[in-house]
């Protein structure tokens, strides 16, 4: 799909902040001085075609009360898929990536990370992992966090 | 805590929400709540900080940002809290952690950079070396993406 500068305008605004009025997409269109049906079109375009991955809440599953953090995996080359679709299957695992250093070689390639309701459920889980494919399981928690959130410059303006 | 009724809420629009005219009304029909609810209630939410952020996620792929380097620093302990503002301050870095170390993995804060492209995402790297005089780091590119979804509850 190929975006506009409209689009562009469109996702620059709401990758920060979706109204949370009645009518949401009308307030967009005043915003950017559009139609409302053409912001709600241009939105559902860009979900159908996968540059919106999600219209919603992006939850801290921390504030919620869930515990979770970043695993990392030394796999075998020849089992890298079968043990990617083995973290794949579970509906907590949120990011899940091959990984290689770059100007160094580092012990693990599959990161992943995972969530949990406690931290009884996300060792359980771990462990299950580790039970079905006969490798260690490594819980890099966060200890400090000095940045979060994913926004990226989309449009710089005309 | 969030209550029976957030925990509900959010589990019907964690995957997204309606793409029509009056998305919380609708929301509110499939859970017996009012529109007005259901706004007040994503508001207060939002205000607890358990929604991080009420929007969109972008696939930073579709819109031309290629390259994810994941950087991995070693950082000695005492000097965390001065380097971890100086590299969260980059625009191109979007997450920036401390993390424990093990005897197999001694890189203790971990940034991850977002470019259009490699050269650009190296250039942040090399600027933060020289802003801090860091010097052990891996930059770890992904390779393969087997799972990006949102944070479920």
């Amino acid at each position: 799909m190929e975006l506009d500068n409209i689009d562009k305008k469109i996702l620059q605004e709401i990758q920060s902040n979706f109204p949370l009025t009645p009518r949401p997409f009308r307030t967009l269109a005043e915003q950017l001085s559009l139609e409302e049906t053409d912001v709600l079109n241009r939105i559902k375009d860009m979900v159908n075609n996968k540059v919106i991955r999600r219209l919603g809440p992006i939850i801290d599953t921390q504030a919620m009360g869930n515990t979770g953090g970043l695993m990392a995996m030394k796999v075998p080359e020849d089992k890298i898929e079968d043990v990617a679709e083995i973290i794949n299957a579970y509906s907590s695992v949120s990011h899940n990536y091959l990984r290689k250093g770059r100007n160094k070689d580092i012990p693990y390639n599959v990161w992943f990370t995972m969530s949990a309701p406690d931290k009884e459920a996300l060792g359980k889980n771990m462990k299950e992992i580790e039970d079905k494919t006969g490798l260690v399981v490594r819980n890099l928690p966060t200890t400090k966090k000095f940045k979060i959130g994913v926004r990226f410059s989309i449009y710089k303006g005309d | 805590m969030a209550d029976e009724t957030d925990i509900k809420l959010i589990k019907c629009i964690q995957d997204g929400i309606p793409l029509t005219e009056r998305p919380y009304r609708d929301i509110g029909n499939a859970l017996g709540l009012s529109e007005d609810e259901v706004v007040s209630r994503l508001g207060r939410l939002i205000k607890e900080k358990k929604i991080r952020r009420f929007a969109a996620s972008v696939a930073h792929r579709k819109i031309g940002i290629n390259s994810n380097a994941m950087t991995v620093w070693r950082v000695p302990s005492e000097r965390v809290d001065e380097v971890g503002p100086i590299m969260a301050g980059f625009p191109e870095v979007t997450h920036c952690y401390e993390r424990p170390t093990f005897p197999d993995w001694p890189y203790n804060v971990f940034t991850m950079i977002h470019g259009y492209t490699d050269e650009e995402c190296e250039r942040v790297i090399e600027a933060i070396k020289e802003k801090t005089g860091l010097e052990d780091y891996v930059i770890l590119y992904s390779e393969k993406e087997f799972k990006k979804t949102g944070t479920r509850i």
